[in-house]
């Protein structure tokens, strides 16, 4: 199963841990995937708020590359998924962009002809793989682990768009989880927002935010976080330091991003999955 | 549950079925002769809250308002909650059920459910909320529009394209569901943050390119509105389905950042960065963004750079990467 991969800015610096993980847990699962190197950002929040045509550019142009290899996308950072889809819906709707668009990637001889199809890793596990398959890869059950899944915003919402429905219906990471042997927990952070994408500029939304996620997890039993974002694992995982210092408690809640919980599963060790990055210690945490 | 791989896009509406949501969904879980459990969060200021239980018989097709009226004339005739319209168009009956800010009006009953007022404005008694909050914050914009230019005649040379954005912020029925919705709104004093609510209506009047800039500026330098972290929780409970995220909080930063540049400094120094190296580099994102004062956390700092989470020789010597060409032509 080939997939053209982007992994974003975030799985290259802050979360390189991200990235490794996922090409580990991709050999595993039978996933060829090939890294576009020069794809750029996505332009995060901020782009597209404030120059929505270079935003599209750099969006449609990742697409483009993808469509040249002749594969499907597979993203691992939420915001970059939503950027992308925003991206293509724009090229379908507007074809005054489109055209604009074309003519900019012509210089590189590029051509988007709208024929990308966009899922996140999370969505590829369901879709592509498939829970049959993945549970027969399955060869150390995490049996006991308790999990609070956090969806983060943007492979959830807005809704109606790209097939999201109300957010607070979301099951897969739990599913997931379980389906590893995990018990999965329901607390009240579960498809909140972790407030990165104000952080750079003021951190204080970003603590209070998801201290208090961080909090209900632990407070309904979970050992560990699981997130699909590298942005989201940034604020829940980065800043709990200064979370629990906002609190004037400990929290020491482990995060993983979700290939890492794959990949124990697979059969990976921590080591080659580098939670030795993460600014919580992960301890064998279940039982 | 599936073993065989999904559907395209199937992932993303696993638990709409286990959790009964859809209008059909929940009118076959109740029959008529059915007993609706409402709690209803009952306030008055000289005795405080408590939650009260009533048993609601179930009629067909039966709304939130139905439960409550039925409340009101039958169990609990002091029963404080706003209504008029009953037809999704005044905005006066939005509440909180099971946790989700609903119309009333608009809404079917669940077999369960605790109806409670909407939060992050002041409750006056029962469900009914206090909007001057809000009625100050959308005064203070101006809202209104004072043309720079000379009206040019009937009909106004205005394409609809000009118009997108601002006819999407005219839907608003001033429900305040996304006001209670807004996670920013939530931390309270800890923002300047206007709110979704507040900034919509401004969307009215500042999204129309016949409003004076200078007066747009004076009420955008009022709003904080980077302190959106575009969360789109605001879109998911707004009855109107204005993308209010799309269509009036990013259109409106982009004003902003036009007219206050000031305001726009993280959304710029992004820019600038992806456009020379082509992604981000973290170290000088809050470099850029928070000056020297990005370095008062030097415990942080020295933890991230025990784990490689940073590295300041890329942060300083502005090193690019394979993707720097494409960014540098493609923004110029």
């Amino acid at each position: 199963m080939r997939f053209a991969y982007y992994p974003g800015c975030s799985a290259r610096s802050t979360c390189a841990e991200l990235n490794e993980a996922t090409h580990r847990v991709a050999a595993r699962l039978g996933l060829d995937l090939t890294q576009l190197e020069s794809a750029t950002c996505t332009g995060a929040r901020e782009l597209r708020a404030i120059d929505p045509v270079g935003f599209f550019t750099l969006n449609l142009r990742i697409l483009a590359l993808a469509e040249r290899e002749g594969l499907p996308l597979m993203t691992i950072c939420n915001t970059c998924t939503l950027n992308l889809l925003d991206a293509h819906a724009a090229f379908l709707e507007d074809t005054d962009l489109a055209t604009k668009v074309n003519a900019a990637l012509a210089d590189e001889g590029l051509r988007y002809s709208g024929r990308t199809r966009i899922s996140h890793f999370l969505w590829v596990l369901y879709e592509d793989i498939g829970l049959a398959r993945l549970r027969a890869l399955v060869v150390r059950p995490l049996t006991g682990l308790t999990v609070a899944a956090f969806y983060g915003c943007h492979i959830t919402r807005p809704p109606q768009r790209y097939g999201f429905v109300d957010s607070r219906n979301n099951v897969a990471l739990e599913r997931l989880a379980e389906l590893f042997g995990c018990r999965s927990i329901d607390y009240s952070g579960r498809t909140e927002c972790c407030g990165f994408h104000t952080a750079a500029a003021d951190e204080r939304i970003a603590i209070k935010l998801t201290g208090a996620h961080i909090k209900s997890a632990k407070a309904n039993g979970a050992k560990t976080m699981l997130t699909p974002c590298p942005l989201c694992h940034t604020v829940l995982d980065g800043f709990q330091r200064e979370i629990e210092e906002d609190m004037g408690e400990r929290l020491d809640m482990p995060v993983l991003h979700l290939p890492q919980l794959v990949g124990l599963a697979l059969g990976l060790s921590p080591e080659e999955l580098r939670l030795d990055r993460h600014m919580v210690e992960w301890q064998e945490r279940w039982e | 549950m599936n073993a065989t791989p999904v559907a395209d896009g199937d992932a993303r509406r696993l638990g709409q079925t286990e959790n009964f949501d859809s209008l059909v969904a929940r009118n076959t879980r109740l029959a008529v002769g059915d007993t609706v459990t409402v709690r209803v969060r009952r306030f008055a200021p000289e005795a405080g809250a408590q939650l009260q239980e009533f048993k609601v018989p179930y009629q067909r097709a039966m709304r939130v308002l139905d439960a409550l009226n039925w409340i009101a004339e039958q169990a609990a005739t002091d029963l404080a909650y706003r209504w008029f319209c009953g037809s999704k168009m005044c905005g006066t009956c939005a509440v909180r059920m099971n946790g989700r800010e609903v119309l009333a009006c608009w809404e079917a009953v669940e077999p369960e459910m605790t109806i409670e007022p909407l939060r992050n404005l002041p409750v006056l008694r029962d469900l009914v909320v206090d909007r001057a909050p809000f009625e100050r914050k959308v005064a203070s914009f101006e809202p209104w529009i004072e043309r720079v230019a000379p009206y040019a005649g009937f009909p106004e040379p205005l394409s609809h394209k000009e118009m997108k954005s601002a006819s999407k912020a005219l839907d608003c029925i001033g429900c305040m569901s996304c006001y209670s919705a807004c996670p920013v709104i939530g931390l309270g004093e800890l923002t300047r943050f206007a709110g979704p609510a507040p900034l919509v209506q401004l969307g009215q009047t500042a999204l129309d390119p016949r409003n004076d800039p200078a007066k747009v500026a004076r009420a955008l330098a009022q709003t904080d509105i980077f302190s959106c972290v575009s969360c789109y929780k605001c879109e998911e409970v707004c009855p109107a389905a204005i993308p209010i995220v799309t269509r009036v909080i990013e259109p409106l930063k982009a004003r902003a950042a036009v007219l206050v540049p000031a305001m726009a400094r993280h959304s710029n120094v992004l820019r600038r960065i992806v456009a020379a190296r082509g992604r981000i580099d973290p170290g000088a994102l809050v470099l850029g963004v928070q000056g020297l004062a990005a370095l008062r956390n030097l415990p942080r700092i020295w933890r991230m750079l025990l784990r490689g989470k940073i590295n300041p020789l890329r942060t300083v010597l502005g090193l690019k990467t394979a993707a720097a060409a494409a960014a540098r032509r493609l923004l110029r």
